[in-house]
């Protein structure tokens, strides 16, 4: 039997890895990466305490969460296709054209 | 009969639908619209008149009117505005006046617009149809506020039609003076209908039915209150501890700041500058504007609220010194003017101020007499001074006349009728109004209070000056040899101009046979038809707008006694003033060629000539301090005022222009601030909420 808090910081060490990649990163792709990760990292704190409280309703939200990132990634990847299109690269700090 | 009254509202509204069908066919469609508008005015007009006379008939047997017909701002606890109709004998009378004259200038104005080819005829019957409109709802206006309301509109109506040939020099200047003039005490009269309201939370001028008040009958009670008859009303005994006065200054200060407006209006010194000007309108306006509408206004609303200032003896005493010395002053102004219409420019002016010395020295009836009379004759003698400038080719001038007697019969004879009465000559009407006015002045002057001897002195001379001129103006129109070409062959008149002077010709000569007090007094008839259609009812609510309720007030508020003089002597010596002031102009200026005997006047000639250089002054005084004021003022605002408010705006503009620059569109900068606030969110709830 795996302890609770395992998971925890499993889960929050996901999330860090995921905050890491978006702060860091330059690539629209990684970037997407990244907050797929902490998307995950939610993810499996959801199951977590629907495991622990013997309550299977977070389970089955998770798997629509899954669902919904997919579905997210398709929207993503067709942002990073028109900021290729609009500045011939997907470096995200190049595309500074809304602010003030 | 009794449905008359029901109609009143048609009265203003048929000439306001006239001046919509002028204005709008006159635009769209000019050529449905026959005579340029005349017809639909005259047609509009004469529906007025007789529903004017319908109701007239209904008033004599008794039946009066006081209601409110539209409520436009209605406040729980408040006041509230509303437009309401109001028909009394004063009224009533009114109302005819108005349209009858109004029907006869549009009569007229066939013969002086359309005959003479003049453009733009349908901007100009509509501006007739407006004026027309304003002056009648504004004599059935029963409340200040509506009263107001359209004074203004008759102040709009003139400027409009004053400036009506606009593309020439001179009238849209005289235009604009006569708004600017009468606006500058219309400002006052604005301030004084706030004031009655907050004063007494109505501006009613007689209450009718539960719970109404009118502010007259509430002035009249808090006065007795103060003298330890009755209560106060709350609210007024609330309001006089706001401003700190007793009741009576503070009831002075507020009927003084509503003559403002009426001393506009009725061309009253020092406001009387704009009328003289006002001669630069068509020939038919000026007769509307001097004997029905515009300046008639002035005088009709302190009648209308008589049961105020019949309370304040102070206001009173200024009415009727303003009064007195206008109808001197302006009556020596008219001796040495030129040109026809200046004269009786300025012979209007004095005759106003006879009617404001008779409504301040007591003589209501006396007043609304001379309103009456006047009404008839001034619009008589402008008409006729119209048909004889359509005969002379629009040439005014009086030295280039002479003659016209035997050319134009029957503008001579109408006109001799009006001048007779403007003179004062028994039995024409001016002769027993004016009268009337000066015995009341006389008897209530010599019952203890010199200032209305002063003011009844002014008024007399008057009289002398009033024949002299109007005699001159007459001799040297119409006798002697003709002076010029067009006085030989003048240009003849048709139907539509003798038409309206014949009617106001006999007017002009009978009308005074409604009030013969004199007579009355020594035949012991009883003839003073208006007296005792102005006396009032007894016992209902309208007795407060009856005369024997202002003589009460009159003599127990304002202190007012008349002194026991028989009319025959003071009648007497206005005749004998009148007599000898027309005597001496047809001494002087009768004959084939008279001589311009003012020029041996020398300076007092230049004074008179520059109407005692009141315009110099009245410029000077704006250009040398009301200027400087206003820029002294703006330059506060723009620098003082707008200085903090832009400093203040700076401040933001300033530190917005430096933090606008966080936001500079790389994401990642974004991801790092929504990740250090989360960061420092946690903290935050973390050290307060107790986690560490």
């Amino acid at each position: 039997m795996v302890p609770m808090e395992y998971y925890l910081l499993l889960s929050a060490a996901v999330f860090c890895i995921g905050v890491f990649g978006v702060l860091t990163r330059r690539s629209a792709l990684l970037f997407l990466m990244s907050v797929e990760l902490m998307l995950n990292a939610a993810g499996i704190n959801l199951v977590a305490f629907s495991w622990f409280h013997g309550n299977l309703s977070g389970q089955a939200f998770t798997l629509f969460v899954m669902a919904l990132a997919a579905a997210e990634v398709a929207v993503g990847l067709g942002i990073i296709l028109t900021l290729y299109r609009n500045f011939d690269d997907i470096d995200v700090t190049n595309a500074t054209t809304m602010r003030w | 009969m009794a449905g008359a009254l029901e109609f009143i509202p048609a009265i203003p509204l048929l000439p306001f639908a006239s001046f919509l069908v002028a204005l709008l066919a006159g635009y769209f469609a000019p050529k449905l619209l026959p005579k340029g508008g005349a017809i639909p005015g005259i047609v509009a007009t004469a529906g007025s008149l007789v529903v004017s006379v319908w109701a007239f008939v209904t008033v004599s047997q008794g039946e009066y009117i006081a209601e409110s017909i539209y409520t436009w701002v209605a406040a729980p606890n408040a006041f509230s505005l509303h437009f309401g109709v109001l028909v009394d004998p004063l009224a009533a009378m009114m109302l005819v006046i108005v349209s009858l004259v109004a029907f006869l200038v549009h009569v007229f104005s066939l013969g002086y617009m359309n005959d003479e080819g003049e453009g733009g005829l349908h901007r100009y019957y509509a501006g007739l149809g407006l004026f027309t409109f304003s002056m009648l709802a504004f004599v059935v206006a029963d409340n200040l506020l509506m009263a107001f309301m359209f004074f203004e509109l008759v102040g709009l109506c003139s400027y409009l039609l004053i400036g009506f040939h606009f593309r020439q020099q001179g009238p849209p200047s005289a235009a604009k003076k006569a708004f600017l003039v009468t606006r500058f005490g219309d400002y006052f009269f604005l301030i004084g209908v706030v004031a009655v309201f907050a004063t007494f939370g109505t501006a009613r001028f007689v209450a009718t039915g539960e719970g109404a008040h009118a502010f007259p009958h509430m002035a009249e009670q808090a006065l007795a209150a103060v003298g330890g008859e009755g209560t106060m009303p709350a609210h007024v005994a609330h309001f006089l501890d706001v401003v700190g006065m007793s009741a009576q200054q503070w009831f002075s200060v507020v009927g003084l700041l509503v003559l403002g407006g009426v001393i506009g209006k009725s061309a009253q010194f020092p406001l009387h500058t704009w009328l003289p000007d006002a001669m630069e309108g068509p020939t038919p306006v000026s007769a509307l504007i001097h004997a029905a509408t515009m300046v008639a206004a002035g005088v009709y609303l302190v009648a209308r609220m008589y049961g105020f200032y019949a309370l304040l003896p102070t206001v009173l005493a200024i009415i009727a010194l303003v009064g007195g010395f206008t109808a001197l002053f302006a009556a020596t102004m008219g001796v040495v003017k030129d040109e026809l219409k200046q004269v009786l420019a300025y012979s209007t002016i004095s005759q106003y101020g006879y009617m404001m010395l008779g409504l301040g020295t007591g003589g209501y009836i006396a007043a609304s007499f001379h309103l009456l009379t006047h009404a008839f004759f001034k619009a008589l003698l402008f008409l006729g001074a119209g048909s004889v400038i359509i005969a002379m080719h629009h040439n005014e001038n009086m030295w280039d006349m002479g003659g016209l007697r035997k050319k134009m019969p029957v503008t001579y004879y109408t006109f001799l009728s009006g001048s007779l009465a403007l003179a004062g000559i028994v039995p024409f009407a001016g002769f027993w109004s004016k009268d009337e006015i000066l015995y009341e002045a006389l008897i209530y002057g010599a019952g203890d209070s010199p200032i209305l001897l002063a003011a009844y002195a002014m008024g007399l001379l008057a009289v002398f000056f009033t024949g002299f001129y109007t005699f001159r103006m007459v001799v040297l129109t119409f006798h002697g040899e003709p002076r010029s070409d067009t006085a030989e062959d003048p240009h003849g008149v048709r139907w539509n101009v003798k038409f309206p002077l014949v009617v106001l010709g006999v007017l002009a000569a009978t009308v005074g046979l409604v009030n013969m007090t004199p007579v009355a007094e020594a035949t012991g008839l009883h003839i003073e038809f208006l007296h005792t259609w102005l006396a009032g009812p007894e016992g209902t609510a309208f007795s407060a707008l009856g005369y024997e309720h202002y003589h009460h007030l009159l003599e127990s508020f304002a202190g007012y006694h008349a002194a026991d003089i028989a009319p025959f002597v003071p009648a007497a010596v206005s005749l004998a003033l009148a007599l000898g002031g027309a005597g001496l102009a047809w001494l002087l200026y009768s004959g084939p060629a008279p001589t311009k005997h003012t020029e041996k006047l020398g300076a007092a000639r230049t004074l008179l000539y520059n109407n005692y250089y009141q315009d110099e002054y009245q410029v000077w005084l704006a250009k040398g301090v009301t200027l400087p004021l206003a820029r002294g003022a703006d330059t506060f605002d723009q620098g003082v005022i707008d200085g903090i408010v832009n400093a203040v705006s700076s401040i933001s503009l300033f530190s917005g222009g430096r933090i606008r620059r966080i936001q500079d569109g790389i994401v990642s900068h974004y991801a790092t601030m929504l990740t250090l606030g989360l960061v420092a969110l946690l903290v935050v709830f973390g050290v307060t909420g107790g986690w560490f």
